[in-house]
């Protein structure tokens, strides 16, 4: 991190969270590259604590200047915090300060997760296609079942009924378009004006959606072990359906057609129904698959309006816009019938 | 300009992702100059076809909106696209372009949207040009530098 002083301004605040420490010191902080919507940071924390020396590997998760999603950092850390400990695999997260003043912006902090070899790309998840694929989408029904409630995330986030999950989402990613589009997207508009007028049923639950869940977004092993899953920034309660139709947008499909690199449509279905006791209803994963291709390019149009802005120069932001654009636009058309 | 602006930006990318990235000490750092490397190629292409492509896709759209303002109950939507049809790029500038292109997709929007009201084969004739153009638009945007084919 090249802003002078840092480390000591870090290792000064978590002196603070650990009264019975001394010489707490801070070293090896690095930027992880690809965070879009915080800045991610790996450090190590050393001190000394009854009288011996102690090391622990962690996150520094910091608010952005400007970021492709307005997120709410209580939301995400109370996402790894309900969600540590169970089926659910997520690293623990360990103290959330909204306090700029330490750091320059709001900022938590959790443990990283440690293993041989981490990776977490669709071409490093190809090969371990065979242990990854009934991890990966057990692990999405496991969250899907999951009650916010007894995760105390009820207490964090939003209410909303069955019947009105759709229509909270479908408005916020438009209001999202109507106030970023830097240029009028046809596509994009024609997709909605579809998804309003062929509403789906209501939800069969109101569950925890982690909003972002696809190949990318966990961290494995190099023997295929799924250690945590991760980006929890845009969670909220929704309809199940919205997960599972993310993860399997065409944007994120391979060449050989897997969704995520790893496995069928079919397949995946079927993984998410056993573990999740829920059903798929086809027209209504239909809509949801439209939905998050409408979802998809929002963040790719405010992405580029906050790049343009000025108000965060992050390449990641520009270049997330110039791949992922055009392609949303294509799935979009493959879903309502027109494949490019 | 020589050496062509695509072959400058080619070098310059290469230079940046082959020899300046591996440089860098900072993995963060060596990461974002290899995404300006790979943006500087998809500059490079889109440099070569901007006006063109925007030259094509306006012209298509004038002259669906000259066959959509027979069509349109909307009176004053059908002015507007006679008015658009009639309308020509006089400036050539890639931000010109851009510009009356904008307009003329908000247009495409607007239609779109009011053909869908329509009950008529008319209407339907008309809507499938529009996903015709909608699909086209996204080929004439590919970027295979960057995967998308």
């Amino acid at each position: 991190m090249s802003e002078p002083g840092i480390e000591e301004r870090l290792a000064a605040y978590l002196a603070t969270k650990l009264p019975d420490a001394d010489d707490v010191r801070v070293d090896g902080l690095a930027r992880i590259f690809g965070g879009a919507s915080r800045e991610t940071y790996r450090f190590v924390l050393h001190a000394r604590q009854g009288g011996e020396a102690t090391s622990r590997r962690l996150i520094l998760r910091r608010d952005p200047p400007g970021s492709l999603i307005e997120t709410e950092r209580s939301v995400e850390f109370a996402a790894y915090r309900g969600f540590h400990g169970t089926a659910v695999p997520v690293p623990e997260a360990l103290w959330l300060e909204e306090d700029p003043s330490h750091l320059d912006h709001a900022f938590f902090i959790m443990e990283e997760l440690t293993g041989s070899n981490l990776q977490s790309s669709a071409a490093e998840a190809a090969p371990h296609a065979a242990k990854l694929t009934p991890q990966k989408w057990s692990i999405l029904g496991e969250i899907s079942k999951a009650d916010p409630a007894a995760l105390g995330l009820d207490a964090v986030m939003t209410p909303v009924t069955p019947e009105a999950c759709w229509q909270r989402e479908l408005d916020y990613w438009e209001d999202q378009l109507d106030r970023h589009e830097l240029c009028p997207q046809p596509i994009t508009r024609a997709a909605i004006r579809k998804l309003r007028k062929n509403p789906p049923p209501p939800a069969q639950r109101v569950s925890v959606v982690h909003a972002d869940y696809r190949t990318g977004n966990f961290l494995f092993d190099d023997e295929g072990t799924i250690l945590g899953i991760l980006d929890w920034e845009m969670a909220h309660l929704g309809d199940p359906l919205e997960d599972l139709a993310w993860g399997l947008n065409l944007v994120w499909q391979t060449p050989d057609g897997l969704a995520g690199g790893l496995a069928t449509r079919e397949e995946a279905v079927r993984i998410w129904e056993e573990s999740s006791g829920l059903r798929a209803d086809d027209e209504a994963l239909q809509w949801w698959e439209l939905f998050s291709s409408v979802k998809g390019q929002a963040i790719w149009v405010s992405s580029a309006k906050e790049f343009t802005d000025g108000k965060n120069q992050d390449l990641i932001l520009a270049a997330a816009t110039l791949v992922m654009g055009n392609r949303q636009d294509k799935a979009m058309l493959a879903a309502m019938g027109h494949p490019v | 300009m020589k050496p062509d602006m695509g072959r400058l930006l080619e070098v310059a990318a290469g230079h940046l992702m082959g020899t300046t990235a591996p440089l860098l000490g900072d993995a963060y750092e060596q990461s974002n100059v290899s995404v300006l490397g790979m943006m500087l190629m998809a500059v490079g292409h889109e440099h070569e076809r901007a006006a063109a492509r925007r030259v094509e896709e306006n012209g298509v759209l004038r002259r669906l909106f000259a066959k959509a303002a027979d069509s349109a109950e909307d009176g004053e939507l059908s002015a507007r696209l006679t008015a658009a049809a009639a309308s020509e790029d006089a400036d050539l500038t890639v931000s010109a372009l851009e510009a009356s292109n904008a307009e003329l997709r908000g247009l495409l929007v607007e239609l779109h949207a009011a053909l869908e009201e329509i009950d008529s084969p008319a209407a339907r004739e008309l809507e499938a040009e529009v996903w015709q153009e909608l699909a086209a638009s996204t080929r004439r945007r590919s970027l295979p530098t960057l995967g998308d084919t």
